[in-house]
């Protein structure tokens, strides 16, 4: 019987995985772990980084790290003095947890090395949904921060 | 689907035959006795104030069968107190003078003519009521079939409960040529609009006056025309259990109606209620064997041309026949039995006692709880002290009611003090067992008492044993001497007994003994609760959240430098109307946020967010579409 998954062609590799840049990455971290050094990787990783990345997404990977920062100096506070009132912690860290899930969704429909992916989805449809989404999640942490 | 059908009829049935058994036994609980009679003679016998007043006494007092004391200067006072021109003030007039004896008057055409005409159809119910009232009452002529038809036409049109009971007594002067069957019908109309009060009670809402005029007035109809009044017996007694509850008359409109109604109950052709009265307490003896009752009508007046009959009695407890189908005699006054022939044990009988004599008889059965007292004696009354151990023989005195026993007993905790005794009804020789046998130990010196429950055992002989040192908390270890006494009582016995049968010592062991028995003082105040409120929650110090604040604000600070580092820039800004309104709705958005946390609720913040998301919505769409078609140019 003939394999329904059966493919007259091999299946497509993501650019995410296989593009050029990724293939970039992937020898010169090789390359610099062959080295034997943490921060040689590091170093090659934020050049790469630098380099390789649109602005449009670096000015998102900033807003995600203040988001991620934010969330976690909550946790912190919450675990070093105490979770009254545990509303309001809630709603704070549900704010940043949400926020930065949202932004990583962005993140990944308006780069355009996933183009193929997400076909029928525009950058701005992809903005307005996050703007959308974000509206809701910060209605309710309102609602709930007390 | 036949056998569930077929047995909720069997239910049903059963449960309708049960409510016809409960509802056959409602009693007459209301009636007017010597007292309430008396009252009602009084207010009915105040003097005259005018018309009306004389009105209310006369006939009222003519329904209790009593004459009014001076008639000629009562003829005298409604002759002169009659107003001619008014149609009420004739009718009260001739309907008094036609009670009281050698009382006439000459009418004058005028004043007929005057009655004839408030006779039609355009007087109110009361209008015709009084002017055939007044004709009737001063024997002049009336076309009964015209104020027939006028009175049906006005009652279609009036539909009040007075009105409509005005309409039965304006019938019962009508000639019975006329067909006044639609007006006897209305009878069946007013018992349907009775309010039901418990099962007991039957009255209109509009009260007890009303209720008693429409007795009287449904009566008199029936009476004129011969037909039985659609009034079921069990609505009688309501009825009756109603009106007669009243025992405090104020207006003199009130006491006539209650006097009429009880005339109209005690002397009619079709429903006469009787009452069963037992002579005192409905109890009998040996001293006093006879039961003694009395029958009567409404008014108390006794009836004695009856005869009353024991149809059954049942000892309540055994629920054995005892008696049946056994007459009462006649004697002056009373109805006797002589209860006591067929040597009842004591207790309480359930009487099921029916009266004949007359058709017309209502609630003439009726259950009665008799009681049946007796005397009780004590017999072999055995003291004894026995020795726990069983060494020593036991120590038994007897004593004979009501001395006391000689010489006092001692028990401490080696042995037990016991006492058994048997009681026997005096005049039969029966055990008895009463509900309170009691053994009292009392304190001599410290004035405290002891109570215990004496039991029967399966030969019907009392026993109580004290085991001193089992029992010693309930005596606080007090040792000393105790008065011993034997307490028996009943509702059945006649004589309930108080002896002092022995002293007793109880001595108990030192070591147990308190230092001073204190009286509980159970009435002192508590000590004091105090409310504790809830404590608020630890909280940091200011400093600590103050610094955390700054803290968790700060990445904003980092994110600000990195974007301007980045190159993040805000140059393509163009400002077209739908990017303004966009940038202005968003704003708008996240300030109704602000809003909604200090100030509003959840609907209200949906409702203006829906407003400013819609707004910004179409803004930010043609926004980006613009953008998009930008980008891709």
């Amino acid at each position: 019987m003939r394999n329904s998954s059966y493919r007259s062609q091999p299946r497509r590799c993501a650019p995410a995985r296989c593009g050029r840049a990724a293939r970039r990455m992937r020898s010169a971290v090789a390359a610099a772990v062959m080295a034997g050094s943490v921060w040689a990787v590091a170093r090659r990783f934020l050049s790469e980084y630098g380099g390789g990345t649109a602005g449009r997404l670096k000015a998102l990977d900033a807003f995600l790290l203040y988001v991620l920062l934010t969330g976690a100096l909550q946790f912190g506070y919450c675990l070093g003095v105490g979770t009254f009132p545990f509303n309001s912690f809630l709603s704070g860290f549900i704010s940043a947890v949400g926020s930065f899930i949202l932004g990583v969704c962005l993140r990944i429909q308006i780069n355009p090395q996933n183009k193929g992916e997400f076909q029928g989805i525009s950058p701005e449809r992809a903005f307005a949904d996050f703007l959308f989404a974000n509206t809701i999640l910060h209605l309710v942490v309102i609602n709930f921060v007390g | 689907m036949a056998a569930p059908g077929s047995r909720l009829r069997l239910e049903a049935a059963l449960g309708f035959l049960l409510l016809l058994a409960c509802a056959q036994a409602l009693v007459p609980s209301h009636r007017l006795d010597a007292r309430d009679l008396a009252r009602l003679r009084a207010v009915l016998e105040r003097p005259f104030t005018d018309v009306r007043a004389a009105f209310y006494s006369i006939v009222g007092l003519s329904s209790l069968g009593v004459r009014v004391a001076d008639e000629k200067a009562a003829c005298k006072f409604i002759k002169s107190h009659v107003d001619s021109s008014s149609v009420e003030s004739l009718f009260y007039a001739a309907q008094a003078m036609q009670v009281l004896s050698g009382c006439e008057v000459t009418i004058s055409n005028e004043t007929r003519e005057l009655l004839l005409a408030a006779v039609s159809e355009d007087s109110s119910v009361t209008q015709i009521f009084h002017a055939v009232g007044a004709l009737s009452g001063f024997g002049l002529p009336l076309a009964s079939q015209e104020a027939l038809s006028a009175l049906s036409a006005r009652l279609s049109k009036e539909e009040s409960v007075l009105a409509t009971i005005q309409a039965l007594e304006t019938a019962s002067h009508l000639s019975q040529q006329a067909d006044l069957s639609s007006i006897v019908e209305e009878i069946e109309d007013l018992v349907a609009r009775l309010d039901d009060l418990g099962g007991v009670y039957l009255q209109f809402e509009e009260g007890i006056e009303t209720t008693a005029l429409f007795v009287a007035a449904a009566y008199k109809l029936s009476d004129h025309v011969g037909t039985e009044p659609a009034i079921k017996e069990d609505q009688v007694i309501q009825l009756m259990n109603a009106i007669f509850s009243k025992k405090n008359f104020e207006t003199l409109s009130e006491a006539f109606s209650i006097a009429r109604a009880a005339g109209a109950l005690s002397q009619n052709r079709f429903h006469l209620p009787i009452i069963i009265v037992p002579d005192g307490p409905a109890a009998v003896s040996h001293h006093q064997p006879l039961l003694r009752l009395q029958v009567t009508n409404v008014m108390s007046q006794l009836l004695t041309q009856v005869s009353v009959k024991l149809d059954q009695a049942r000892s309540v407890s055994s629920k054995a026949t005892v008696l049946q189908q056994l007459p009462f005699t006649l004697s002056g006054d009373f109805f006797e039995l002589n209860f006591m022939n067929v040597k009842p044990a004591s207790g309480y009988y359930d009487f099921s006692i029916s009266v004949d004599g007359d058709k017309r008889f209502i609630a003439n059965k009726v259950e009665l709880k008799v009681k049946v007292s007796t005397e009780v004696g004590i017999t072999n009354v055995d003291l004894s002290i026995v020795d726990k151990d069983q060494s020593i023989a036991p120590k038994t005195t007897r004593v004979a009611y009501p001395a006391k026993a000689k010489g006092s007993f001692t028990a401490d905790s080696h042995q037990n003090f016991a006492l058994s005794f048997q009681l026997i009804d005096v005049n039969s020789g029966a055990e008895l067992i009463p509900h309170q046998t009691f053994v009292r130990l009392h304190n001599q010196k410290t004035g405290q008492e002891v109570v215990f429950v004496a039991e029967p055992d399966s030969k019907n002989v009392y026993k109580f044993e004290l085991d001193t040192s089992e029992r010693k908390t309930e005596f606080d270890s007090a040792s000393g001497t105790y008065t011993l006494y034997l307490i028996i009582g009943d509702a059945t016995l006649e004589n309930p007994i108080l002896w002092n049968v022995a002293d007793v010592v109880i001595t108990f062991p030192e070591e147990d003994a308190p230092s001073t028995v204190q009286s509980k003082n159970l009435f002192v105040p508590k000590p004091e609760i105090q409310h504790l409120f809830r404590e608020p929650e630890k909280r940091p110090p200011t400093v600590v959240s103050n610094t955390f604040t700054a803290l968790v604000l700060s990445p904003l600070l980092l994110l600000l430098i990195l974007w301007i580092k980045i190159g993040a820039n805000i140059s393509n800004f163009s400002f077209a109307p739908s990017t303004i309104v966009f940038h202005l709705g968003h704003a708008a958005m996240l300030g109704l946020m602000y809003v909604y946390w200090t100030q509003l609720n959840m609907f209200q913040t949906l409702k203006y967010l829906a407003i400013l998301g819609g707004i910004t919505f179409l803004a930010g769409n043609r926004m980006l579409a613009q953008k998009a078609v930008k980008r891709t140019q």
